[in-house]
């Protein structure tokens, strides 16, 4: 006589799953709120960790940073005739030319990338004296940040830096230094190109440091670091320690996600809530808002983070170029690709962070949410028992169509120009259409309804579950913002209280819906980057030219399933009745 | 005894200190062995170049000596004894010759270019050492290669350690056209004479086996997995005659490579100490491990040969070591003096005076033009000595403009010729100086005939492309021949073979059948044989175009992952040999292979899991097949028996019986 045994006999004795069954929408919403508990949690004291280096080859700031003295004057002399450059108004492809010039002038192979529709990118290779150039860490500097500024000191820097590199013996990678036109797209075609058809290669790319400065001022403030990816990646967490180590030890402030000067001396619950949420946030809209560089490096393994200047301040311009001086000292010391340490984090502050397994089972949480919602669709109604084959199947096709017409809405609108307005008005008028629905034109079965909702619930169950291993932040925030699907009640001929129940419905359908969703978020949290519907031009850009995932999970992710739950919105004729029609007739 | 000791001197190995031994004893004798201290002076400046530290002194000290005892001895007669005994050593040179060339290239780059010629004493071929009438004298030739070429049956040798870059496009064409110095790492080839290719590979392995012991180099790492018999590539010249010592057997030509290698100062040694100086004179006395691998690019390269004379049937080996090296002249300079390359000081900064330039603003002008430097500098050492015992002097040659100056200093001499080239006689200290007012004023060289450059394509852990670049930049079409080993981990698919035409430069579209004309392919068998693909290749004028080929990543086998820290899988470099118009051999870069590494605690979850998962399904399986399924009323109705309180009843109950049937 088994323990297992014994409970079984007690939860059969006390008619537990009866009672269970019955509370299943309650036990929908409780797991969804202990989902957004668990997040609450993690920044909490003892949730989360320290920062540490974890590959000891690394050794970040071990050796003495030279980037200074009469380095300076060289930098000063490479910004002063690029200034001159710029004031003369060189086109781009000249100003690379001569760029090139002094380049190849201590000993970098350069060629130039031309992608007229994209924009160019010069790219020098130093060969590393005494490596098996078969590696190498690239020094970017776009012509033009993403704020579209002109990134005069961070070319500076770039040429300077590597001017300083080719005169160490030291290097066991390749550097290559590259200069585009913009940090998004010009740089993604030339990261693509680099894998694809380029001629002058340097090895493959361990990491990427893209340096921001946009201003001819010597001195500035704080550093702010950059390092989300495309997709849900993120660099290892070693090369960001390094990153924010160095900047430390240099005697600088390191923001995180744009945080600003004034907050960041606070490391407190709130601070660190705000952080993780910015991370989320950033994580979750990487591609779709303006690029930093860091960004188009993802999916080739290659950890990249950008480095940007930011404020007025006491720290000089030298400084700054020592944080990518050490981070090639420490890169340079690897011998195996950025394994240890986690792919998969959120910092807290800059020394704290936390691992996946802190706050992946709150997105599993959510999945379950969707999954117990299937279930209570599926077993808490008159049609739980019988084995209704044709409205199972008729259900099963009605996906099927969905998930059709979620193909076909998310290519039109990718690849014709019919405007997203139409999108969102024709979502709205979907989810108020029960509204106006006379009642005798309903021609659904209430099975169908139900079996309909329990496909949708299942399926972005495991839409969910997929993705948060993959991006848990996008998953969390589909699966938080989808989460009012659930509490959409079918109803048929006979409810009572037709209106009210129809009026709940149609709002939560609308705001849950994945457009109208999108949208209204974006617009609370990010309006300055998306005024008006520009959040789906940047969906579409971001597939078409850095190949983010984005608008796919939410056209073949979401809507297939918001679908299925606004039709089985519809008022519907139950089951019981068509028999008694068919056997009058 | 003039004889004996100097045939010591060549042959053995320490000889330096008996020597010196030898001559103070001889000091110490009385007047007459003066004579004999005489003879041996004489063989002092002969041998000079073989025991380096030892010998000026020494010399000084006899000099000496001679003089103080001198009154016995008629000057007459010790100057013929003198003439005599030079005549003698004149006729014991022996087949040993070495040069140092030196070339400025573009960029304040130097190529310094070592290389020592060797010849063995001839022997009948067929017959060992090992046979009892047969012996034979080493002289300058190695020792270890005799019998090792003769266990192997190894007509043929050819080993290169090459790392770095060559900068092909500044630099032009590498030394020797590229046909002594290899990819990155380590590469052999061999011929060997054997009656099946089975045998043959044994030998090679033999081979391979005693030179990674040789040489300290991981060689023994070759095996089948990386062994190819090329078909077009590597075969020797046809002016090359290859000589069979048993008609019944065949030679092969077996090739390797071990891509990224470390080349290192454990392989230099030895190579030095194959020399006859063994890096104690002459101008391997310069050649310094510390030194020769601070270079941007150096090869060591070494080549055996078998020659052999059909008139008296005599074969002797002939062996050919080369040791080149670039080194950045400004920062090898800069790094003696100061080994961290700290920023410049204010009053060193050296700005473009064309640009706008203050105390704060300096634009750095081009690389100094002017440099004066000499040898010992950058070598740290300076030449000690000549090798007297060869049969032609050391040369020191340099390929210069006239911009360029270049002199020999002896003592606190300079000399300088019009030749640009030097002999060195003398047992004395040599150094070299080179200095120009115009660096960039290099000789013109002979143009690249094809660029060649490789990398991997594609994305992911899953399958990828090898893109191939040809360029070539002349009026002529140029006919290669292409050579490629992949690993077998690669699978490669032919199939997907196709060229892309870049139209950078406006070059003319060509299609595969335009451009390749012969091919072998010898695909890979897993874990026994490399992809070998070898195909002829005609360029066209002015054309560039891509050759690639998808090719499916591997998964390998739990111990096939190197056991330390790896960053990928090295993939030796493509080896294109220009037939004509002219000959030249370029290597692309090698690649690194990165695939998909499994998390290696991977294989305890595993195990965890499968157990677990079988224990589970022992159980249930057990517990169908030994017990019976009741229902609950009967499982109740049995448990109700079985506890211990109804057992505790029934003994209770049997007790009270027999007390009841007692009472």
């Amino acid at each position: 006589m088994g323990l297992f045994e014994t409970l079984q006999r007690k939860a059969v004795k006390l008619g537990l799953l009866p009672k269970l069954l019955a509370a299943l929408p309650l036990l929908s919403a409780l797991t969804a709120v202990v989902s957004v508990v668990m997040i609450l949690i993690i920044p909490m004291n003892g949730q989360y960790r320290n920062t540490y280096i974890s590959e000891n080859a690394l050794m970040p700031s071990q050796a003495y940073s030279y980037f200074r003295e009469t380095e300076w004057n060289i930098l000063r002399g490479y910004r002063t005739e690029i200034e001159v450059l710029n004031s003369r108004g060189v086109s781009a492809s000249d100003r690379y030319d001569i760029v090139a010039g002094w380049l190849n002038e201590f000993g970098a192979k350069t060629a130039v990338y031309r992608n007229e529709e994209m924009g160019d990118t010069l790219y020098g290779v130093l060969h590393a004296p005494r490596g098996d150039g078969t590696e190498a860490m690239v020094l970017c500097a776009p012509w033009n940040n993403s704020e579209g500024e002109f990134n005069i000191g961070g070319s500076a820097l770039a040429i300077a830096l590597s001017r300083y590199f080719s005169r160490w013996p030291v290097w066991s990678k390749n550097i290559i230094v590259v200069f585009s036109d913009n940090p998004s797209v010009a740089l993604r075609s030339w990261v693509e190109a680099y894998h694809t058809s380029l001629d002058l290669t340097g090895g493959s790319i361990e990491a990427a440091v893209i340096l921001d400065y946009p201003s001819n001022n010597d001195y500035f403030n704080y550093t702010e670091i950059h390092f989300e990816g495309l997709n849900g990646e993120l660099p290892n967490l070693d090369l960001v320690n390094v990153a924010v180590h160095i900047t430390q030890h240099e005697g600088m402030k390191v923001s995180l996600h744009g945080l600003p000067r004034s907050e960041l001396e606070k490391n407190n619950y709130w601070s660190r809530l705000k952080l993780l949420f910015l991370g989320m946030k950033d994580s979750t809209l990487a591609g779709m808002k303006k690029a930093h560089g860091n960004e188009v490096f993802s999916g080739w393994r290659i950890q990249a983070v950008t480095l940007k200047a930011r404020g007025e301040g006491q720290i000089d311009i030298t400084t700054f170029g020592r944080i990518p001086e050490a981070m090639f000292r420490s890169i340079n010391n690897l011998l195996e690709k950025f394994h240890q340490s986690f792919f998969f984090y959120f910092l807290l502050s800059p020394n704290n962070f936390v691992s996946i397994s802190s706050y992946l089972p709150s997105a599993v949480l959510l999945s379950i949410t969707f999954a117990i919602a299937a279930v209570d669709a599926t077993v808490n109604n008159a049609y739980a028992s019988a084995l209704h084959i044709t409205y199972t199947l008729l259900a099963a096709l009605a996906s099927v169509i969905s998930l059709l017409v979620s193909f076909l809405v998310a290519h039109w609108f990718l690849y014709s120009t019919t405007s997203p307005l139409y999108l969102i008005l024709g979502s709205v008028v979907l989810a108020v259409s029960p509204l106006v629905m006379s009642r005798s034109n309903n021609a659904l079965r209430e099975p169908v309804c139900y079996r309909m909702r329990t496909l949708g619930y299942i399926y972005y169950s495991l839409i969910l579950t997929s993705l948060l291993m993959l991006n848990f932040p996008l998953a969390f925030s589909i699966g938080l913002f989808g989460y009012p699907m659930t509490l959409v009640k079918p109803l048929n001929i006979y409810s009572k209280s037709q209106m009210s129940l129809k009026l709940r419905n149609s709002v939560l359908l609308v705001i849950s819906n994945p457009f109208v969703a999108t949208w209204l978020i974006c617009t609370v949290v990010e309006n300055s980057e998306f005024p008006n519907l520009d959040v789906f031009a940047a969906l579409f850009s971001a597939w078409k030219d850095l190949n983010c995932w984005t608008w796919f999970v939410l056209c073949l992710g979401w809507l297939p399933t918001w679908l299925l739950v606004t039709f089985s919105s519809f008022t519907s004729i139950p089951a019981a009745e068509t028999t008694i029609e068919k056997k009058s007739n | 005894m003039a004889l004996s000791c100097f045939l010591r001197s060549v042959s053995g190995t320490n000889i330096d200190v008996n020597e010196y031994d030898l001559v103070n004893s001889a000091m110490q004798d009385d007047a007459d062995d003066v004579i004999v201290t005489g003879s041996c002076k004489t063989n002092f400046t002969a041998q000079s170049t073989t025991e380096a530290v030892a010998s000026p002194s020494a010399t000084r000290n006899v000099e000496e000596n001679t003089v103080a005892d001198a009154h016995t001895v008629e000057d007459v007669q010790f100057q013929d004894f003198v003439e005599e005994t030079m005549l003698v050593l004149d006729e014991l040179k022996y087949p040993y010759q070495e040069d140092l060339r030196l070339k400025p290239l573009p960029g304040n780059h130097l190529l310094s270019s070592f290389s020592f010629d060797m010849k063995s004493e001839s022997f009948t071929p067929g017959k060992t050492d090992l046979d009892i009438d047969q012996y034979s004298h080493y002289t300058v030739f190695p020792k270890p290669f005799k019998p090792l070429l003769e266990r192997t049956a190894t007509r043929q040798l050819h080993l290169r350690f090459t790392r770095g870059f060559w900068d092909a496009e500044s630099w032009d064409t590498l030394p020797y056209d590229g046909f002594k110095s290899g990819g990155s790492g380590v590469e052999l080839w061999a011929i060997i004479e054997s009656d099946s290719q089975e045998n043959a590979y044994r030998q090679w392995k033999s081979l391979a086996n005693s030179l990674s012991g040789l040489f300290c180099a991981s060689i023994n790492f070759i095996d089948s997995t990386k062994t190819t018999y090329p078909v077009y590539a590597f075969h020797p010249a046809a002016s090359e005659e290859l000589p069979l010592f048993d008609q019944d057997k065949q030679l092969y030509l077996i090739r390797a490579a071990l891509a990224n290698e470390p080349v290192c100062t454990e392989n230099l040694t030895p190579l030095i100490k194959l020399l006859p100086t063994k890096g104690k004179s002459g101008l391997s006395s310069y050649l310094d491990g510390h030194k020769v691998f601070d270079s941007i690019w150096h090869s060591l390269s070494i080549d055996i040969e078998t020659q052999c004379d059909d008139l008296y049937g005599e074969c002797r080996y002939s062996m050919e070591a080369m040791v080149d090296m670039v080194i950045n002249v400004p920062n090898t300079i800069e790094r003696v003096e100061n080994p961290i390359p700290k920023p410049v000081e204010a009053d060193k900064l050296r700005c473009d005076q064309t640009k706008h330039f203050d105390a704060f603003v300096c634009f750095p002008s081009s690389d100094n033009a002017e440099t004066d430097f000499l040898f010992s500098k950058i070598f740290g050492k300076s030449i000690r000595g000549c090798d007297n015992f060869a049969s032609s002097p050391s040369r020191v040659c340099a390929n210069i403009t006239d911009d360029w100056s270049f002199t020999l200093k002896v003592g606190d001499d300079y000399l300088g010729l019009d030749s640009n080239c030097f002999e060195l006689n003398e047992g004395v200290e040599y150094d070299i100086n080179l200095s120009s007012a115009n660096t960039s004023s290099v000789t013109v060289l002979d143009e690249v005939p094809l660029y060649v450059s490789r990398s991997l394509t594609g994305y992911g852990q899953d399958h990828g492309g090898l893109r191939t670049v040809f360029h070539n930049p002349r009026s002529q079409p140029v006919r290669a021949i292409y050579f490629e080993t992949l690993p077998w981990f690669m699978r490669v698919y032919l199939s997907t073979l196709q060229v892309d035409n870049t139209h950078s430069n406006g070059s003319p579209n060509v299609t595969v059948e335009d451009i390749m004309q012969s091919m072998h392919y010898v695909p890979a068998i897993d874990r026994s044989r490399p992809t070998h693909l070898e195909y002829i290749i005609e360029i066209p004028a002015f054309t560039s175009f891509a050759v690639s080929y998808q090719y499916d990543k591997t998964l390998l086998q739990f111990a096939e992952y190197p056991p330390d820290a790896n960053h990928g899988f090295e993939i030796e470099s493509a080896v294109i040999t220009v037939v004509s118009p002219t000959d030249y051999q370029i290597r692309t870069a090698t690649l690194l292979l990165s695939l998909s590494t499994p998390d290696f605690s991977m294989p305890y979850n595993v195990i965890i899991i499968t157990s677990t998962v079988m224990g589970l399904i022992f159980g249930m399986i057990f517990n169908l097949l030994v017990k019976r399924v009741v229902t609950v009323e009967e499982a109740d109705k049995v448990l109700a028996e079985r506890t211990i309180k109804a057992k505790l009843l029934r003994l209770k109950q049997k007790i009270l019986s027999r007390i009841g049937i007692a009472t």
